[in-house]
């Protein structure tokens, strides 16, 4: 697939505190790379970076298909993480001026609003003033302006921060439409099960440092073990025991056994005691939520063994 | 640029939509109008003639032709009628108006102390009117004394003192100043009223740069247009978009005032407002506005909201207010220390300069230029800071910026 940006070595410091230390990635076309982490972790401030808000203190950033000097702005949606709209202006207007600014021709421009508006659920919103519509109807407007001149790469920081569900899954469905037409797609969230769902590669930021980058499936081939939740009051001592398991985790009747890398759970699942007490089993992988939270809180404890069994 | 003109189109095409601003377009004005036809009603009553006092004397000494004859010299509108009532048949003066009686007898002569009555309702100006009699009188007491009608004269004539000034340049002009509204006063004026409206107009269209310069943080817009253009394209866009608005303030403003001038008075006003001297006026109104905006949209965004507006940026939106202070000074002395000072200060030079020059006859030519060039150099050095402080103060959400930090900015 063809690298629509690269960004290499970002480094980046506000007084005395470094927000990022050498951070590198690629965006690809017609794939959604995701950038997770904790809140603080430096994901804005790549994103603000990139988009040439704020000026690297060293790195680079490389913009593919293009020549020129500067940021390629006509090419690039951005939808920041601080969004809003000017109060008292119609959708139409608004949309239409932010279309402009991308130099987008102002009849294809009208044509496609009135398009996703349809599709947004907002017909015959054209008209109303921005001051008039709820917080989720003001986020798809924020969405469509992001949109409106069919740009290359797609920047959104956060876009699915304060929609309700159905509108996630709109959103969801459209960013993927978009990058199967080949949009090159850079999402921020910590809305992991969203992510998990919907991006091809993923950069785990924590402190303005790499902590994963891989797509989706090494990622979790790497730091997502099994693990295995068994329900029911059980000894410690004879779950400890079991081969090939790496901690247990006891709340109560409920015990998380992790499993070590390598384990192949048909096999595994034999080694069970019978007298075993059983209200419920079940495996699987550790999910991208355990992992991100593993990290943001500092425990490590994933990524040690990630490490150990790399 | 091409960016900033579609920031400035937008600007303009999103406040002429806005219902508040063409209220305000169309407010000020009628205001001030209402204002100038209230005043001229003031005027008129003030013009109404005078009611006449009718005043009584009662002269056993034989001067009353001659406090006529002083009467009539001080063009006093008085009625004046001889009377053969006496002190005590006075009639009670609580109902009447505008009515006094007079009593001159020998006892009134030798012990300086002339009655008089007067009714309730009477120019306020009678009792100071009234002491002009005694020059007629003391004359008369002169006379009776037996001086000669020379020693008479000299002894009346008394002593006053009086400022003389030596400079023949400034008593010309302030004979000039005494004319008042004569045509070459009027001449001048005219384009110097003109350009303080347009300078008054823009700058405070200009005020609104600030709201909205913090609007577009409020709104939480600034990053998303940022992804479109640079800090310094949306600064340059917004300068000028409100550059247009203050002009369409101005259109609006003249147009309703023309015809109002032109019906209330009689100076050829397009005939005064034809001259090269309004291209310079309009120019520093327009160099002015240049200036405040600068600074109003480098203040703007570092502020989350104008209600919370610190000291510091209170302090700088009352910048354009400082010439203010200054009128009184220079329009009493348009060549003064203080309107010199008030012309070399960046905030004060365009106000101070275009009152003036309202004012002056003769031209300072070095001071203008000197002037103009201190404008010129400060709106550059504005612009600049404007636009890094613009550059950073409009991506900080949710406080005010201290002082502190926008030097830092600056220095950065």
């Amino acid at each position: 697939m063809e690298t629509m940006l690269t960004v290499k070595n970002l480094e980046k410091s506000f007084k005395d505190k470094q927000a990022l230390k050498g951070i590198s990635f690629e965006v690809r076309k017609g794939e959604i790379m995701a950038i997770l982490g904790p809140n603080g972790a430096g994901k804005s401030t790549t994103i603000r970076n990139i988009m040439g808000i704020m000026y690297p203190d060293s790195g680079s950033i490389t913009f593919h298909n293009y020549s020129g000097k500067d940021i390629p702005r006509n090419k690039i949606g951005y939808l920041p993480e601080e969004r809003g709209l000017y109060k008292n202006v119609k959708v139409m207007d608004i949309l239409l001026y932010l279309a402009d600014l991308k130099d987008y021709p102002t009849d294809k421009a009208k044509e496609r609003i009135l398009m996703y508006l349809k599709k947004f659920d907002l017909e015959g919103k054209e008209n109303v003033s921005v001051e008039e519509l709820s917080k989720g109807m003001g986020q798809k407007v924020q969405f469509i302006g992001s949109i409106i001149h069919e740009p290359e790469l797609l920047i959104l920081d956060e876009p699915f921060s304060g929609l309700d569900p159905v509108s996630q899954e709109v959103f969801k469905e459209e960013i993927r439409s978009l990058a199967n037409n080949g949009t090159a797609i850079l999402l921020s969230s910590h809305q992991m099960n969203l992510v998990e769902e919907m991006c091809d590669r993923l950069f785990l930021i924590q402190r303005g440092e790499k902590v994963i980058y891989g797509t989706l499936g090494d990622v979790k081939k790497q730091y997502a073990n099994f693990k295995c939740t068994i329900n029911g009051r059980n000894q410690l001592g004879d779950l400890e025991s079991l081969p090939d398991v790496l901690r247990v985790e006891q709340k109560g009747d409920t015990t998380i056994l992790h499993l070590d890398k390598d384990v192949e759970p048909s096999i595994w699942l034999k080694n069970l005691p019978d007298h075993l007490v059983i209200h419920e089993l079940k495996i699987n992988r550790i999910s991208l939520h355990e992992i991100f939270i593993d990290i943001a809180t500092d425990k490590n404890l994933l990524k040690e063994e990630g490490v150990v069994h790399a | 640029m091409r960016n900033s003109i579609k920031v400035a189109k937008w600007e303009i095409k999103r406040n002429m939509k806005n219902k508040t601003f063409l209220i305000g377009l169309f407010i000020s004005p009628i205001l001030f109008l209402a204002f100038m036809f209230i005043g001229s009603l003031f005027d008129d009553s003030d013009n109404d003639e005078p009611e006449t006092t009718t005043v009584f004397v009662n002269d056993q000494l034989g001067v009353y032709p001659a406090l006529e004859e002083t009467v009539e010299q001080g063009e006093f509108n008085w009625e004046m009628e001889s009377t053969e009532l006496t002190e005590s048949e006075v009639p009670d003066l609580a109902g009447n108006e505008n009515t006094a009686y007079i009593f001159i007898n020998d006892q009134a002569v030798e012990s300086g102390t002339v009655p008089v009555y007067m009714s309730e309702e009477i120019d306020p100006f009678f009792i100071n009117q009234v002491q002009v009699l005694s020059t007629p009188l003391q004359a008369m007491k002169i006379a009776d004394l037996g001086f000669s009608e020379e020693e008479a004269t000299t002894l009346l004539q008394g002593i006053a003192f009086v400022e003389t000034i030596p400079d023949t340049d400034a008593s010309e002009e302030s004979s000039a100043e005494a004319g008042g509204l004569d045509d070459g006063s009027m001449e001048r004026l005219v384009p110097g009223i003109f350009a303080g409206v347009i300078m008054l107009s823009i700058v405070f269209t200009g005020m609104a740069i600030f709201q909205s310069a913090s609007q577009e943080k409020k709104d939480k817009i600034a990053e998303i247009i940022l992804s479109s253009l640079t800090p310094s394209e949306l600064m340059q866009g917004k300068i000028i978009g409100y550059f247009v608005l203050g002009l369409i303030q101005v259109v609006v403003f003249i147009g309703l005032l023309f015809p109002f001038v032109l019906w209330k008075t009689d100076i050829p006003v397009i005939e005064y407002l034809l001259v090269p001297e309004t291209a310079l006026l309009v120019g520093i109104a327009i160099l002015s506005y240049l200036m405040f905006a600068s600074i109003f949209v480098g203040i703007g965004a570092t502020m989350a909201d104008v209600s919370t507006a610190g000291n510091f940026q209170g302090m700088v939106m009352m910048l354009p207010f400082l010439p203010f202070i200054m009128i009184g000074p220079v329009l009493s002395d348009p060549n003064g220390l203080v309107a010199q000072i008030g012309t070399y200060i960046p905030f004060t030079a365009p106000g101070v300069l275009i009152m003036r020059l309202t004012m002056l006859e003769e031209w300072p030519w070095l001071e203008i230029i000197i002037s103009l060039a201190v404008i010129i150099v400060s709106i550059f050095i504005f612009m600049k800071l404007a636009g890094k402080i613009f550059k950073v103060g409009i991506l900080m959400y949710g406080k005010n910026a201290t002082p502190g930090e926008i030097w830092k900015w600056i220095r950065a």
